[in-house]
């Protein structure tokens, strides 16, 4: 049995004002017209031709107007449903609550026998599947590294290594380029039964990269579009860093992105109007020293949030970035601090899906029981956002009524119902009164959870017919791409 | 007829239902089934099926609690039942009450209900009992096992007079003595001459278990 627990949260939060957005993106509209965005794609290109933007050929540059940036984003959903491969794990976008995914795609995991990194693989993206399947936190799955042991094909793999363990939808954030994309596509038929299922009922997301600053990648771009005509939605998600590929200012920083993001949606809605698409913009600042790639930043959490408001003003759903922070060893002060704003932030500022619990190194490194501390801390923040309980039921009067002065309310129904929904963190300890007895490190214990998970979990099988369909896709893929 | 019931008796107790258990205990005596039967097919079964449902982390304390309280429901109407010289079978009598001048209830509560629900047949005197009242228990229900609760250091001296009043009665040999409470420990058991100290309700079972079988 499959839970899942999104964030449903009471308050909202938006960090910029309705003036401060409204700069933003009038700004954005600007840079989009007067200095355009780089589609480094004939198939882009033309399509932005054949509907009159300005494009330079030479420079691979489109000028987009307001009014065709405003006519092309009404036509993108607002609403749209991401879908599980088993009941009760649809991810419905509909701004009521927030979904939380892995996070992904890196090079290097941190061997379960040898406690040693080394280069990550197909084996890697299964065994965290099976792990998200489990956990509640987690809505959807990106595969967490990369299937490095399939070399070109490894995108795909990573799909099938997903479907294969794990039943909630699954986003790809790996597959390049039209071929590999028409393949994973074909991948989601597979699961959803047919090309129309697909559609309705899409198994598969995807997002595509942008490039900072102002441009996009040929190969991002075409996949999207191929996403796009099939109707698995497809995000795109920039990533300016400041003081690099971005102002060192997160306004700025906030405009690049968006600049990037929103031509990106705009072809997709002008090659397939009504296309599934959602923005994200993850700020990150650059080491002033080393040029190093910094995501623990509180400039970062704020960009999130802003970013969540954009997204909503252009009315397309939102995916924000959380946890995946610096620091590259789990349970340290630094970890800590930085786990605190992450997924709390982004859930008050109504994120529609949150990527990314699990990983480390900035997104990097895979530290297997790493995902069971995000875990704890994307519980507390849900706890936190979904406020008290005021009913009659909450206020238990009749319950302390009966009880009365110095009984106790052990021995209560009320109690035993209401107990459950108190949420107990299982990997903090020791809890007060605890503190004499040994209790094996944090680390341990939360790889003890993580070896319990593997040894008793098992994901619901995909039915042997599928298994032998994406086997069959992977071989044709192989036979063509690897070439 | 008698197994549905039986396993409705059962049934109450695992949900946690004393207002079940004690109708179901009524309508086992009516329709005239032995009220040991309905003890050790019934509520016994139930009791040991909350603890494995606790052992497993799926119960939780209050569910431990009010299923310990369906089957002291139904006890409450069976036992009167019993007929001469028939009992039912239990691991061990227990004496447990919170010392004189304190009022916490909850830890001893609970250790009661965690023997009970391991066979223990217990005596819970109340709180804020003096030493005199453990050792009158002891003597009136043949108890060879006493519990003293305490949770301020200012009652924990008192656990030393239970163990010093049980010397006194001249019963200490045959009746061994475990504390408990927040302020208390090992040394502290041991400095008073008790036989043993449980941190939690868990650990108290295992204690008393191993206390009863160095008793016999």
């Amino acid at each position: 049995m499959v839970r899942i627990e999104p964030i449903r949260s009471m308050y909202h939060l938006d960090v910029l004002t309705p003036g401060e957005l409204e700069a933003i993106q009038s700004a954005t509209l600007d840079i989009m017209e007067r200095v355009g965005v780089r589609f480094p794609s004939e198939r882009a290109l033309g399509v932005f031709a054949d509907f009159g933007a300005s494009v330079d050929w030479t420079s691979q540059v489109v000028r987009l107007s307001p009014e065709m940036v405003r006519q092309a984003m009404a036509q993108a959903p607002r609403m749209f449903t991401l879908s599980g491969r088993v009941d009760d794990t649809d991810l419905v976008l509909d701004g009521c609550q927030s979904y939380f995914g892995t996070d992904g795609c890196g090079t290097l995991t941190v061997d379960l026998e040898t406690g040693r990194q080394r280069p990550s693989n197909k084996e890697d993206v299964a065994t965290m599947a099976r792990v998200a399947d489990h956990l509640s936190s987690i809505a959807f799955y990106w595969p967490m590294v990369s299937a490095q042991d399939y070399g070109k094909v490894g995108p795909l793999h990573e799909i099938d290594a997903s479907f294969n363990n794990v039943v909630k939808h699954v986003q790809t954030e790996t597959v390049m380029g039209e071929g590999p994309a028409r393949y994973a596509v074909r991948m989601a038929e597979a699961i959803a039964g047919s090309r129309e299922m697909l559609r309705a009922k899409p198994p598969l997301s995807a997002l595509i990269c942008t490039i900072a600053p102002l441009g996009h990648d040929k190969e991002g771009l075409e996949a999207a579009m191929v996403y796009a005509e099939a109707g698995v939605p497809v995000g795109f998600m920039a990533m300016p860093t400041m003081g690099s590929t971005a102002p060192a200012a997160p306004g700025g920083a906030l405009v690049i992105g968006n600049a990037e993001a929103v031509s990106a949606m705009v072809l997709m809605q002008l090659l397939a109007p009504g296309a599934p698409v959602f923005q994200s913009l993850l700020v990150s600042g650059m080491d002033p020293h080393t040029a190093d790639y910094l995501v623990s930043l509180p400039q970062k959490y704020l960009c999130n949030a802003a970013a969540v408001q954009m997204a909503h003003d252009w009315g397309v759903p939102s995916l924000a970035g959380s946890f995946g922070l610096d620091a590259a060893a789990p349970a340290t002060w630094q970890l800590g601090r930085d786990s605190v704003y992450t997924a709390l932030l982004c859930a008050l500022a109504g994120t529609d899906i949150t990527i990314g619990l699990g990983m480390l190194g900035a997104s990097t490194l895979l530290v297997p029981e790493q995902i069971l501390f995000d875990d704890e801390i994307y519980h507390t923040h849900r706890i936190l956002a979904q406020g008290l309980d005021a009913s009659d039921e909450g206020l238990a009067l009749d319950v302390i009524a009966s009880v009365g002065p110095g009984g106790h309310f052990l021995s209560q129904k009320h109690t035993r119902r209401h107990l459950r929904d108190v949420w107990i963190p299982s990997l903090t300890q020791p809890r007060p009164g605890t503190d004499g007895r040994k209790q094996p490190d944090i680390r341990q214990r939360a790889r003890a959870e993580f070896d319990k998970i593997l040894a008793e979990h098992q994901p619901e099988p995909l039915e042997p017919a599928v298994q032998a369909e994406l086997q069959a896709i992977l071989s044709a893929a192989e036979r063509e791409l690897a070439s | 007829m008698s197994q549905e019931i039986l396993a409705r008796l059962a049934q109450s107790v695992v949900d946690g239902e004393p207002e079940d258990a004690e109708e179901l205990a009524q309508q086992a005596l009516d329709q005239g089934l032995d009220p040991l039967a309905c003890i050790n097919q019934g509520l016994s079964p139930g009791i040991d099926r909350v603890g494995e449902l606790f052992a497993s982390g799926e119960y939780f304390l209050p569910d431990l609690i009010i299923g310990g309280d369906a089957m002291k429901a139904a006890l409450a109407i069976l036992e009167p039942a019993l007929t001469g010289g028939e009992s039912r079978k239990v691991v061990g009598r227990v004496v447990l009450g919170t010392v004189e001048g304190d009022l916490h209830e909850i830890g001893k509560t609970l250790v009661g209900t965690m023997l009970t629900a391991n066979g223990f047949q217990v005596f819970d005197i109340g709180v804020d009992k003096p030493a005199s009242e453990f050792v009158a228990a002891v003597k009136e229900n043949g108890a060879t096992l006493v519990g003293a609760s305490a949770l301020l250091t200012t009652t924990m001296l008192h656990q030393q007079e239970v163990v010093e009043a049980l010397k006194e009665a001249g019963i200490r040999d045959s009746v061994k003595v475990m504390v408990g409470g927040a302020p208390i420990t090992d040394s502290w058991a041991q400095q008073i001459g008790a036989d043993g100290y449980a941190e939690d309700a868990i650990s108290a079972v295992a204690l008393a278990k191993n206390l009863v079988g160095a008793t016999h």
